[in-house]
C-alpha cells in the first residue's frame, strides 16, 4: 500500500451553502455512514479533486465543531487567480459528489498551557478559528476573536460567530474604514498570552512582525497559512532513486507531478507549512524559488532542500533525493 | 561519570543581558548576583522601563552602593529578604503586559523560587534570564518526605524535613525549583560514601 493512502477517507458531500458571493461551506459525511475520526480545534484536511484526469489536493480547515462527528464543515473561498481547485469545489462540486480527504491533522493547535487565546482572522483566514472556538468554550478559557474582512457581504460566518462568541468577537470592514489596530492590541495583551493569525499574507506577516517587535517570544506566536503551488516555468526534473526523467509543468507543483508519474511521495499539509514533504536536494544549475513557510531562512539559502508542495527551481536542471 | 555526561533536565546558565525588543524588564538579584546589575547597567543602561530589586545579604553589601551609583535609569528597590522581594515581584507581575523580561541573579534556590512565581503569573521560561551567583549550593527536593533543603553544598546532604542522607541527583524539577534527592543508605544505614562540598 502506498504510504499516502491509509490516511484517505472517503466522503460524500451532504450538503452545499453559499455563505458569501465568494465563500461556500460544504458539509462532508462518511461515504459509508457512521461518525468521522475525531480531531482537535485548529485541524485541516486536504481534499482530493480529479480535475480533468489530475488530481488536485487542497487542504481546507475544519470549521466544524470537534464534538460532532457526524460531518465535517469546509468553508472554501472562490480563488479565479489560481490553478483551479476552489473554482472546481465551486463550479462542479455538487450535492451528492464523492470527495477523498485525508484524516485530519493539526498545524495550528491551541497552546494548552496558554493563559489567554488572541485570534486574529483575515477574510477566509477565519475557518481554523472557528472549530477552535468550540474547544475555547468547552474548556473555559479566557480569549478575544478578531476578525477582519474586506467588506460587510465578504463577511462570512460574521452570526455564526456571534452566536458562538459573543462579546469576545470584534469585527472590522475594512471598507467602513474599520481597522484592526496590531499594534495596541498585541501591546495591551496579559503575561501568557498566545497570538494565533491566520489571514493573508501581509497580515500573518504584520502580527508576526509587530508581536516579535513588542517582546513576544516566539513560542507565543502561531501562525497559520496554507500556500497554493504557484505557476512558474517548467522544471526539467531527475528522480535519483526513482531513476525517472519527468517534466514540471507550469502549473503543476513539482509534488504533484512526482505523483502524476507514479511517485509515492510523502506529503501532509501541501501548502508549506508542515515540513512532511521535504527533499533532498542533489544537483541544481540555477535557482531554487523557496515558497514554504518551513524551512528556516539559512536552509534556504544553503539550497539542499526543497518543498515540492509549493516550492519550484528555476534551471535546466533539477536532481532530488527520492 | 564518562566524557560529556549530561542531564538534559540541570539548567544551564548565562550571563544577564537586556533583551533589546522588550517592552519591560524587572531584574532580581540576590546578594553576589548585584554584579550582574552592575555589569549590564555599565554595558547600556536599558532602553525601556525597567525595575530593579535587589536583596541584600551581609557579605555582600558593598554592590548596593555601586548599584545606586550605576543605576542612572530605573527604579531601584533595596530588600533585606528574598521572600518579601519575590512577594513584590508578583505583585508586579500580577498588571503587566506581554513584552516583558525578567532578569534573575543569584543563589539557584532563590531564582527558581522567583521562576516559580513568574511562571504563575503567566510567564513562559523563554522570557526569563537566570544567571548563578555567589554559590553554587544546590536546592534538593527529598523524594521520600518532600521537603526542600534550599542550599546543599555537599553531594550528599542532610534533608531537612527528615533528615535522611540524601544523595544530591542532577536530575531537576523546574516546577519544584530543586533536585532530586534520595536516601543514599537505605539499605545499608550508616553506610555513607565519602561527603564531599561539591557545590561551594
Amino acid at each position: 500500500m502506498s504510504q499516502n493512502a491509509m490516511n484517505k477517507i472517503q466522503v460524500i458531500v451532504s450538503a452545499i451553502h453559499q455563505v458569501t458571493p465568494l465563500v461556500k461551506q460544504f458539509v462532508l459525511t462518511k461515504a459509508d455512514g457512521g461518525n468521522l475520526p475525531t480531531f482537535s480545534g485548529g485541524s485541516h484536511i486536504v481534499v482530493s479533486l480529479n480535475i480533468h484526469g489530475r488530481i488536485h489536493r487542497n487542504p481546507y480547515s475544519l470549521m466544524s465543531s470537534p464534538d460532532a462527528l457526524d460531518s465535517y464543515q469546509i468553508g472554501v473561498r472562490r480563488q479565479e487567480q489560481s490553478r483551479g481547485g476552489s473554482v472546481f469545489m465551486h463550479d462542479q462540486v455538487q450535492v451528492g459528489t464523492p470527495l477523498e480527504v485525508s484524516y485530519p491533522v493539526n498545524l495550528f493547535a491551541l497552546h494548552r498551557l496558554a493563559r489567554k487565546h488572541l485570534l486574529i482572522a483575515g477574510g477566509i483566514g477565519i475557518t481554523p478559528f472557528l472549530s477552535q472556538l468550540h474547544d475555547l468554550k468547552r474548556n473555559g478559557s479566557p480569549y478575544e476573536l478578531h476578525y477582519a474582512y474586506r467588506a460587510p457581504e465578504h463577511a462570512a460566518f460574521t452570526q455564526h460567530i456571534k452566536t458562538l462568541a459573543g462579546d469576545d468577537a470584534h469585527f472590522y470592514a475594512e471598507s467602513r474604514g474599520q481597522t484592526l489596530g496590531l499594534a495596541g492590541l498585541l501591546r495591551a495583551q496579559p503575561l501568557g498570552t498566545h497570538v494565533y493569525v491566520c489571514g493573508p499574507t501581509g497580515m500573518v506577516n504584520a502580527v508576526t512582525d509587530i508581536a516579535q517587535s513588542l517582546g513576544w517570544p516566539p513560542g507565543n506566536i502561531h501562525s497559520e497559512q496554507f500556500l497554493a503551488p504557484p505557476i512558474g516555468s517548467p522544471i526539467s526534473l531527475r528522480l535519483a532513486q526513482s531513476e525517472l526523467e519527468i517534466t514540471v509543468p507550469p502549473e503543476m507543483s513539482i509534488l504533484e507531478a512526482m505523483e502524476a508519474a507514479g511517485v509515492d511521495a510523502p506529503y501532509l499539509c501541501r501548502g508549506g507549512a508542515c515540513g512532511r514533504c521535504e527533499l533532498e536536494v542533489l544537483e541544481h544549475d540555477g535557482e531554487l524559488l523557496h515558497y514554504d513557510h518551513f524551512l528556516s531562512d539559512a536552509e534556504k539559502y544553503a539550497g539542499k532542500k526543497i518543498m515540492p508542495c509549493v516550492s519550484r527551481a528555476k534551471c535546466e536542471k533539477l536532481v532530488l533525493n527520492i | 561519570m564518562e566524557y560529556g555526561y549530561w542531564i538534559k533536565t540541570k539548567p544551564a546558565y548565562s550571563n544577564l543581558s537586556w533583551v533589546k525588543n522588550a517592552t519591560r524588564h524587572i531584574v532580581l538579584a540576590e546578594g553576589a548576583g548585584g554584579l550582574a546589575i552592575i555589569r549590564m547597567y555599565q554595558e547600556q543602561p536599558p532602553a525601556q522601563p525597567v525595575s530593579v530589586h535587589y536583596v541584600v545579604t551581609d557579605q555582600d553589601r558593598h554592590y548596593a552602593q555601586a548599584i545606586i551609583k550605576v543605576m542612572q535609569v530605573g527604579s531601584l528597590h533595596i530588600h533585606t529578604s528574598v521572600d518579601e522581594a519575590i512577594a513584590i515581584l508578583g505583585t508586579e507581575l500580577s498588571s503587566a503586559y506581554m513584552g516583558l523580561r525578567l532578569y534573575l541573579a543569584g543563589s539557584e534556590h532563590m531564582m527558581w523560587q522567583a521562576a516559580k512565581t513568574a511562571y504563575e503569573h503567566g510567564l513562559s521560561y523563554q522570557e526569563m534570564q537566570l544567571e548563578q551567583a555567589g554559590t553554587l549550593a544546590r536546592p534538593v527536593y527529598c523524594v521520600h518526605c518532600k521537603a526542600i533543603t534550599p542550599h546543599a553544598t555537599t553531594n550528599i546532604a542532610a534533608c531537612a524535613g527528615c533528615g535522611k542522607m540524601l544523595f544530591v541527583r542532577d536530575h531537576f524539577s523546574r516546577q519544584l525549583g530543586a533536585y532530586m534527592g534520595f536516601m543514599i543508605d537505605a539499605e545499608n544505614p550508616g553506610d555513607l560514601p565519602e561527603i564531599a562540598e561539591v557545590y561551594p
